[in-house]
């Protein structure tokens, strides 16, 4: 029987996961989700020349109606309340007639995308930055710990610094042509005619676009907290703007991710009372009972889109160890791909769904008729 | 070194086993019908496929061919690497097929991939779904025996299906707890409820005469050690350092006052020594004067070896020059002979006497005693120093006390030189409250030997 070697059996299951910045699907037994697309939804207005204009909002939605053939379903969603869940469990089996279903912590399947049962996933995405300890395959609630400095932060004060310097973020759907100029001369690019009229989020949406490529590109984080001086000698990268305003960041590109660390030197930031990362996961820790520690610290499972810029982990990993008593035995695990690593939740609900063992697990559509919407509660743990 | 053989089996070519020896003069020497015997007698084992020719040398060479292994094995497989057996057989069609896992209780049906073969068989899968056996109880037995007066029933229930729902995993237990509803409750507590119920019901179920095994949970001990590593794990660097500096200290005292031990010890048997031979000397004196031989003989076994230099008894076979008696052992110093020969020179006796048996005998017992005094005085001046140290560290710390009594001058030193660094003592008595047992043979030393011997402390001894 295929898969038996290694305990999997493939049942045809869909695996999806909702992000704040962009939603994974795929099917279960696949090493990469075959769908990533932005967690925005588009309405389109009533236009006579059919172009679509778009109206962002948040969370999820699907773009098109496909019909899949598919026998199950597995979600994954920050759980946030019981009554999204509920809604959630609603929507699936009555809307959308699926035969089975079943609710998993992102969190837990991070972890199991990295071999382990037991560890703590800091998480860091567009929206917050979080640390979940993961026991036994359990999340525990109590020590869960939210920070909102992550990457919309990050874009925040990129935004703030293109201010203080003067340059207009200038999406590229905007742009005709452009010359080239000297670094640090204002862009002289041409707009394009007859554009269409776009609402005012769209154009946010693309702006948005534009920094975040900034921001992965260019910002680093430095292997120590913040110094000017050093700093001032860390070498400078060469970015352009599809305006053709380009630059060297040098010093900034150092300065704004350290906010994420160590806020307190961050701007816009109300007085001390946000925990860097650092701190972050030492709380989430020290909320745990003792005997766990130890192992929660051995495999610190770091995750999050944004969590892929230069230096982060060499960074945490040199916190982690000034924080935690010496004889504690750290060890950070993170993947270097880029798919792993943004996709983590996901692959773990892809291997979790093609265990043979998993199959016990699901909610099936007759459960749900003879229980209700609380045998969610009972069943996803 | 490959020979010819050796190159054909590695190039797999035919006829590898006919002679592949090595060429020994016989095979050059010799005639032809030897040889053709050889080939026939030999049997050819033929190396199986895909075993690596080095291996197959260990299992059968030139000489022990038709040794037989150990053990016997079938070496028809298990050498061959495994290709794809890409046959010209239809391949084994697969259904999607409906299936239902036994572990679930719904009997929801499933599809997936399997051989069509396989149609009927139990889903493998589900002999891996096992629950730990949580014990129920009734109301009944609630009532009866498990009672108590922290829990209510309902948080009991309340306990004992999260213990069911996740596998007595006491800690996601701990953390799903409904805190609001009933009060906070640490692991420990619960560990100590879950555990009492079990043991009361398995006594209560057991029946009489069978004595079942309770698993006795020791929530105290259990509190305790937590609050322990609680610490542990909170302690500051600082505190790390303390500690450590505090162990060295004390692995340091008590080096010292090994140390002090043993030099005392050294000391008093030192002192013994001296006691015991001036006594026999003086016991054999009198036993001459007074002719009692008999009183010699019982002290004697009393004297320590260790005082003094031993001289090796001579108990030679045959002819032997009675001054080879009179030489001194090799163990003793250098130092020592030194001194020896520095007093005797000084009282005028000569250093290698005519060996005479009564001289002999004389001149071993006067070097030994020459040792003995000097260790004795070696002893002395240290003690003397010891106290000299400790006597200049008590003013310093008085005076750094405040306090300005300063004690009266040390008595009886041999020697009243400067002693080498008074400022350094006060400087450091603050930090080596600890004393240092043993005095450096400074350049004092050798002028302190001189002067002791010069003394009249040796007259002393001479005199009975």
């Amino acid at each position: 029987m295929s898969g038996g070697v290694y305990g999997g059996d493939e049942v045809g299951a869909l695996v999806f996961d909702m992000g704040s910045y962009s939603v994974r699907a795929g099917y279960a037994g696949e090493d990469c989700p075959k769908a990533d697309f932005p967690t925005v939804i588009g309405v389109t207005l009533d236009r006579e020349d059919g172009s679509t204009l778009m109206e962002t909002d948040g969370e999820k939605g699907k773009q098109s109606a496909t019909t899949y053939y598919i026998d199950t379903n597995q979600l994954r969603v920050p759980r946030e309340s019981m009554e999204v869940i509920e809604k959630l469990t609603e929507l699936m089996f009555e809307h959308y007639n699926i035969p089975a279903f079943f609710l998993c912590k992102s969190a837990v399947l991070s972890a199991f995308a990295n071999g382990r049962s037991t560890g703590l996933v800091l998480d860091s995405g567009s929206t917050h930055t979080t640390a979940i300890p993961v026991h036994d395959g359990y999340v525990l609630q109590q020590g869960i710990v939210k920070s909102p400095l992550a990457g919309d932060f990050m874009s925040m004060q990129c935004r703030e610094l293109f201010q203080e310097l003067g340059v207009e973020i200038v999406p590229p759907y905007v742009i005709a042509s452009k010359d080239s100029v000297r670094e640090g001369a204002p862009a002289i690019w041409k707009k394009k005619e007859k554009l269409p009229q776009v609402t005012r989020s769209w154009h946010n949406y693309m702006c948005n676009t534009v920094i975040q490529d900034f921001q992965a590109s260019v910002l680093q984080v430095s292997d120590s907290p913040y110094d000017e001086q050093v700093a001032a000698q860390m070498p400078t990268v060469h970015y352009e703007l599809p305006n053709g305003y380009n630059c060297d960041f040098g010093a900034e590109r150092l300065k704004i991710p350290d906010g994420l660390l160590d806020p307190s030197n961050a701007k816009g930031l109300s007085g001390n009372t946000m925990l860097g990362v650092g701190h972050v996961v030492t709380t989430s820790v020290g909320m745990c009972d003792i005997d766990i520690r130890p192992g929660l610290y051995g495999s610190v499972v770091v995750t999050g889109g944004n969590t892929l810029i230069q230096g982060f982990t060499d960074r945490l990993n040199r916190e982690l160890s000034q924080k935690t008593p010496p004889s504690m035995r750290l060890k950070l695990i993170a993947n270097n791909t880029t798919v792993e690593r943004r996709f983590s939740a996901w692959i773990g609900g892809s291997i979790l769904a093609s265990l043979g063992t998993f199959q016990q697990m699901w909610i099936s559509k007759q459960e749900y008729e003879e229980g209700g919407k609380q045998c969610v509660d009972r069943k996803c743990p | 070194m490959t020979t010819g053989a050796d190159v054909r089996d590695i190039l797999e070519l035919a006829g590898g086993d006919n002679d592949s020896g090595p060429i020994s003069k016989k095979d050059i020497i010799n005639s032809d019908k030897k040889k053709a015997k050889k080939v026939t007698e030999t049997l050819t084992f033929k190396r199986p496929e895909g075993m690596h020719r080095e291996v197959y040398a260990l299992l059968y060479s030139d000489k022990n061919r038709d040794a037989p292994p150990l053990l016997p094995s079938d070496t028809t497989q298990g050498y061959r690497t495994v290709k794809a057996k890409l046959g010209c057989k239809k391949v084994r069609p697969w259904k999607w097929m409906p299936f239902s896992n036994p572990a679930r209780k719904d009997g929801t049906i499933f599809h997936h991939w399997r051989r069509a073969a396989e149609e009927g068989k139990d889903y493998p899968f589900a002999r891996f779904s096992k629950t730990v056996q949580v014990p129920l109880y009734s109301e009944q037995e609630y009532q009866m025996y498990l009672h108590d007066d922290g829990w209510t029933k309902a948080e009991t229930d309340h306990l004992f299906d999260l213990c069911k729902r996740f596998d007595l995993r006491f800690i996601v237990i701990h953390d799903r707890y409904d805190h609001q509803q009933y009060r906070k409750r640490s692991v420990e507590d619960l560990k100590e409820r879950y555990y009492n119920i079990c043991g009361k019901l398995t006594k209560v179920r057991a029946g009489t005469g069978t004595e079942p095994k309770i698993y006795i949970f020791d929530a105290g001990h259990e509190r305790r050690r937590k609050e322990q590593l609680e610490r542990l794990f909170n302690r500051t660097p600082e505190q790390v350092a303390e500690e450590e500096y505090l162990i060295q200290e004390l692995r340091k005292i008590e080096t010292r006052k090994k140390e002090r031990e043993k030099k005392s010890q050294d000391l008093q048997k030192l002192i013994t020594a001296a006691d015991t031979t001036t006594e026999m000397r003086r016991a054999e004196r009198k036993a001459t004067k007074k002719k009692l031989p008999q009183k010699r003989e019982t002290e004697k076994p009393a004297v320590p070896e260790t005082a003094g230099i031993k001289f090796p008894d001579f108990k030679s076979a045959g002819v032997s020059l009675r001054s080879q008696r009179m030489k001194l052992p090799s163990s003793v110093g250098q130092k020592k002979i030194k001194a020896i020969e520095q007093i005797l020179t000084e009282q005028g006796v000569d250093l290698n006497p005519m060996p005479t048996e009564e001289i002999v005998h004389m001149f071993n017992e006067l070097r030994s005693d020459l040792v003995l005094v000097y260790e004795l005085k070696q002893a002395y001046s240290n003690c003397e120093y010891e106290q000299q140290m400790l006597r200049h560290r008590y003013d310093a710390l008085l005076k750094a006390g405040g306090t300005v009594t300063p004690l009266s001058e040390s008595s009886g030193a041999p020697d009243s030189q400067s002693w080498p660094g008074a400022d350094d003592i006060k400087t450091e008595a603050k930090e080596q409250l600890i004393d240092v047992v043993g005095a450096p043979l400074t350049p004092n030393s050798r002028k302190r030997r001189e002067s002791a011997s010069s003394s009249s402390s040796i007259k002393k001894v001479k005199k009975p």
